[in-house]
């Protein structure tokens, strides 16, 4: 890393804890939810401490070894607890950072054997030895300064740690170690649930070169189980108790906080009648995890990272408790894939969709709680919005992908009878 | 699912160039259909005559019992309240107030409150509010109803109201006699106007607990549950020509319309004329007002709206959901008719009672009937489904205009060459544009953090000492510091010069924060984000990307000028005080309105710190950047024309 990008860094490392002098900003919906406001982690430490157990109220859902951690920060350097949030957040940043440089670096390779297979005038679509350079800054750049990713830093949200052991996971992956690859992730699935998903990249990327896929596959999945099975029995060992078990993934996957968020569930389990709300919960839950993971991982088995970009975007669109630093940690993965941006057409309207229903959000929010003249469905009406905003950002992302890829091949212009050919989908 | 899978390889941009050189036309269609509509709305046919959703009100079925002898006590209180006066020039009687709330069998207390002057090194005023609580008997005290009435001293510059006293406690007295009160009913009088009010009410909710150490509210002795509705009254007379309900509160935040549906029906009922806007309406229903009437009604209230200042003292209600509007009975000033010369004061207290009855039946909090609404008489108005387009007509040209200005701008070059020939052929072995947006989002971030300092340093204590230590006033401090940042914002374009395709983008950027910003003041205060959208929309129009004639840069670059939030503000009340001192001269006028300025811009200063106003911060904080903003771009024409010219040259 050179001198300017450390200053990059420095930078946003500032804006980050002087942002945090803001204290509202933690106790936004948007950016807190149940399981990641730093006042349930407060909530959590004190009762820890007296000997209460955390989990047997409705308020703490952080993973003991998380929490037992905390308590142990908290007592030694309580007062450079924002502090150690906001280093955990340049050290996300600087992950990324590598992880974008080795990506660029493996695709250049990658190309090198594939070029005999491209259309000539393709230059402009094939990764190219500026991106080296230019898009791991810009990856850097999209999370240090990204408003969201300063926002949920300043609001001291669990979010900060998740997408540390995210990118963690992704550091490792493009670099090709397995079992740190997979004890991140094992350790992010018992915190969040969602990201059991990855699974799938994880097992692309390191199936690739054995010769008995099927087995590998098996005994990397096998790896994940047992790693997450020695999590459990960690945390069961440090608390002496398995109440954690339900406070953590019970309550992400019962979803039994109907506290508003920028996601899709609130509403829909405020309004529902109860005696639907189990088959609902399974349809969001499955709609969140499984749904997309079997289509997307075959069309995209060839390209493990888009899949894992892609995957995290689903997962923080749909999951219960979305919270906008979840956003902020896909949207910083974007540039990876510069070379499919030619094709995405809706970036300008994703742009201001993201923009609009973002500052609509705490306008109404005041309407409907403080004021008393708006209600839920304005709100609602943004969130909704905001998730359609991201779909189609999702959505575009793939197609430019498909586009690129095709183009790769046939050209950039394909002529038809002298007429510029349309590919149609059939 | 074409949305989302545009099947053609190259994004087909043809459509959208095309009407990217008409955006001027298209925004000038936007901006003239939007005020046509607002235009219409004043017609009767797009208003609804206003009705109750509330059944639990139930006005109907309330039969007066309140009789003359209320009225009797009322006129005799009246009287000494007169002679209490004499003695008591410039403050009120408490001592009197609350011996008469005693004396009528009221829970009494008096709340005290301070204020500490945030500027001139803490001058401090003291005040206190009397009050009475009436505990109903038919519950414990978990829901309570206020009716309030202001007390005007006698050396007050506003307009007498010393008679809302009486009313108020002639109708405690009767309200005292009966048992089926569901809602405890307390009788509040406060004084110094709306900080008499704002500090009872922070009392009341906070308890002392976040007390600033601006207003000191303290707690107070006794409460009675949550408040559900609040009735204010300014009586300047026992004998009333008509009753003029206020209901524009803090912000701009508007009563459920059933509140004032329940008033106006009620008015109606005990043959009260109900006025609207001081404009007296002596039948009901009769006709429905004339276009201009209607237009001029639905200007005035949006006027009222968009400072975001009550006109009376319920709008401090809205802040705690609590629903509230003032009767204003207003003076008979001709003497048609001398022999019932309290009649229509017997009518105001019946008005009262049967309101007081109706909240009295409510189950829960208002919350059928509209909170967003435009009144177009007393029995018309607009709901916020029909007034809303207006806006968004007025906003949507900006992202239409940021959209195709996107799609010419992303465009490729060797396009826009074949298709314009004055441009040097040497672009067509150009890459695509590389458009400069960590410069562009970084001169916008600049423009931001004047507005947050012009949003901070006023509000900083240390700065405010500094200044008072410094020997100099209030109003000319705040006038120094906003005045540093207006004219560091003006120089801004100046230092920063933008790079190559810089002002594209920017423009871009700036079409999306105007339209963001225009949205989301409308949604809170549509009136404050209309009447912005009406003055800012024809820089859309007029902002032009092209290389644009003299004449029109100009008028570009005055009117942008013009829209400088200091530069507005003086020339408002230079008009202002152009029709209150025709007699001036022009040097003295223009004095005299810089004065006021100053002082208006304190005012806003301190409605902010003190009631919570947001006008001041809207605008410091938000619209002050994206005037810099837009300064650059109708200035910033020249740093690339002048560019253009070196590479030509």
């Amino acid at each position: 890393m050179d001198k300017s990008l450390l200053l990059l860094v420095a930078l946003g490392g500032v804006t980050r804890y002087y942002l945090q002098n803001f204290h509202w900003i933690g106790e936004r919906v948007e950016v807190s939810t149940p399981i990641n406001s730093f006042k349930r982690v407060q909530e959590g430490v004190y009762l820890y401490e007296n000997g209460i157990d955390p989990y047997l109220g409705d308020v703490v859902h952080e993973l003991p070894v998380i929490l037992v951690l905390l308590v142990r920060i908290f007592n030694s350097i309580s007062n450079f607890v924002p502090l150690l949030y906001v280093l955990i957040d340049l050290m996300t940043a600087t992950l990324l950072y590598k992880m974008a440089q080795q990506f660029v670096r493996s695709k250049l390779t990658e190309q090198k054997f594939e070029s005999s297979e491209y259309a000539v005038g393709t230059e402009e679509l094939q990764v190219q030895a500026t991106d080296m350079n230019v898009v791991p800054r810009c990856v850097i750049l999209a999370y240090l300064f990204n408003p969201l990713s300063l926002l949920s830093c300043a609001g001291l949200t669990s979010t900060v740690f998740s997408n540390f052991l995210i990118a963690l996971t992704l550091y490792f992956l493009v670099k090709r170690h397995l079992l740190p690859c997979i004890v991140c992730l094992a350790l992010e699935t018992m915190r969040n649930l969602y990201p059991i998903v990855l699974i799938a990249p994880v097992i692309l990327v390191f199936t690739q070169r054995s010769k008995n896929t099927f087995t590998s596959s098996i005994s990397i999945l096998a790896l994940f189980a047992s790693a997450c099975f020695a999590i459990t029995g960690f945390n069961y060992a440090l608390i002496n108790s398995w109440s954690f078990l339900d406070a953590t993934l019970g309550f992400i996957f019962f979803y039994r906080d109907l506290q508003p968020n920028i996601g899709l569930f609130w509403y829909f389990f405020t309004e529902m009648f109860e005696h639907f709300r189990t088959m609902f919960l399974i349809t969001f839950q499955m709609n969140a995890t499984v749904l997309y993971l079997v289509p997307l991982s075959l069309k995209l088995r060839k390209e493990p990272l888009l899949l894992a970009t892609v995957l995290i975007a689903l997962m923080s669109i749909f999951r219960s408790y979305p919270s906008v630093g979840d956003v902020s940690f896909y949207l910083a993965l974007l540039p990876l894939w510069r070379r499919c941006w030619k094709f995405m057409a809706h970036n300008f309207v994703v742009f201001c969709f993201f923009v609009v229903t973002l500052s609509m959000m705490p306008a109404l929010w005041q309407l409907w709680i403080y004021s008393g003249s708006a209600n839920a469905n304005f709100y609602f009406g943004t969130t909704l919005a905001f998730s359609t905003g991201q779909i189609f950002l999702v959505t575009d992302l793939l197609f430019a992908h498909v586009k690129r890829d095709f183009c790769l091949r046939n050209g950039l212009k394909v002529y038809v009878d002298g007429k510029e050919a349309k590919i149609i989908l059939e | 699912m074409g949305l989302l899978s545009d099947p053609s390889l190259t994004p087909r941009g043809k459509f959208g160039r095309t009407l990217a050189k008409h955006s001027g036309k298209i925004s000038l269609f936007f901006y003239i259909a939007g005020l046509a509509w607002f235009v219409c709305l004043s017609h009767p046919e797009f208003s609804h005559g206003t009705y109750l959703s509330e059944n639990a009100l139930s006005p109907g079925l309330v039969d007066p019992e309140i009789g003359q002898d209320s009225l009797r006590l009322a006129q005799s209180l009246y009287e000494e309240l007169q002679r209490e006066r004499t003695e008591h020039k410039s403050t009120t009687p408490h001592a009197w107030i609350a011996a008469k709330m005693h004396q009528i069998g009221l829970e009494t207390h008096v709340h005290n409150f301070t204020l500490r002057y945030p500027f001139s090194a803490g001058k401090e005023y003291h005040g206190k509010n009397v009050y009475g609580i009436l505990r109903a008997p038919r519950v414990s005290s978990t829901e309570g109803v206020v009716y309030a009435a202001p007390y005007r001293a006698v050396n007050s510059v506003h307009v007498d109201i010393t008679a809302s006293v009486p009313i108020l406690l002639a109708f405690a007295d009767f309200a005292r006699k009966k048992n089926y009160w569901a809602k405890d009913l307390v009788f509040l009088v406060t004084e110094q106007e709306q900080l008499g009010m704002h500090a009872w009410l922070e009392a009341y909710h906070e308890g002392g607990i976040r007390d600033s150490p601006i207003l000191r509210c303290g707690n107070l002795p006794a409460r009675a549950g949550a408040l559900q509705a609040a009735l204010n009254l300014e009586v300047q007379d026992l004998d009333i020509d008509y009753i003029d309900v206020k209901i524009e509160g803090l912000n701009g935040q508007l009563p459920n319309l059933d509140m004032f549906n329940l008033v106006q029906r009620l008015t109606s009922r005990s043959s009260l004329s109900s006025g609207y806007k001081h404009s007296p309406r002596k039948k009901r229903r009769s006709h429905r007002g004339s276009l201009e009437d209607n237009l001029r009604h639905m200007l005035e209230m949006l006027k009222i709206q968009a400072t975001g200042v009550p006109n009376g003292n319920h709008g401090l209600f809205h802040r705690y959901r609590i629903e509230s509007l003032t009767l204003e009975a207003v003076k008979r000033t001709t003497n048609t008719n001398n022999n019932n010369r309290y009649g229509s004061g017997l009518s105001l207290l019946k008005t009262i009672e049967g309101i007081s009855r109706s909240l009295n039946n409510l189950l829960e909090r208002f919350h059928q009937s509209y909170f967003f609404y435009i009144l177009v008489q007393n029995d018309r108005f607009v709901s916020i489904g029909d007034y809303m387009p207006c806006l968004i007509a007025l906003a949507s040209p900006m992202f239409i205009k940021a959209f195709l200005l996107w799609l010419t701008t992303t465009a490729t070059t060797d396009e826009t060459v074949s298709e314009d020939d004055s441009v040097p052929s040497h672009d067509e072995e150009k890459p695509p544009i590389q458009l400069p947006y960590i410069s562009v989002v970084l001169f916008m971030v600049s423009a931001l953090l004047l507005g947050f300092l012009c949003n901070t340093l006023p509000f900083s204590q240390h700065v405010r000492d500094y200044f008072t230590s410094m020997g100099v006033s209030t109003e000319m401090s705040v006038g120094l510091i906003l005045g540093v940042q207006v004219l560091l914002g003006t120089l801004l374009p100046l230092f920063y010069t933008l790079p190559e395709h810089g002002l594209e983008l920017l423009h871009i950027g700036v079409l999306i924060f105007m339209g963001v910003t225009l949205i989301v003041t409308g949604l809170l205060n549509f009136a404050l984000g209309f009447i912005l959208a009406v003055i800012i929309s024809p820089l859309t129009i007029l902002l032009n990307n092209e290389h644009s004639k003299g004449f029109r840069q100009n008028l570009t670059r005055l009117y942008t000028f013009l829209l400088n939030p200091i530069v507005i503000i003086y020339l408002l009340i230079l008009w202002l005080t152009l029709f209150e001192f025709p007699e001036l001269s022009f040097a003295e006028l223009g004095m005299r309105a810089l004065k006021a300025s100053l002082d208006a811009i304190t005012f806003g200063l301190m409605d902010s710190i003190i009631y919570g106003n947001w006008l001041y911060t809207a605008i410091a904080a938000i619209y002050f950047p994206l005037w810099i903003l837009l300064w650059t771009l109708s200035l910033g024409r020249q740093n690339l024309i002048t560019q253009l010219e070196k590479k030509t040259n």
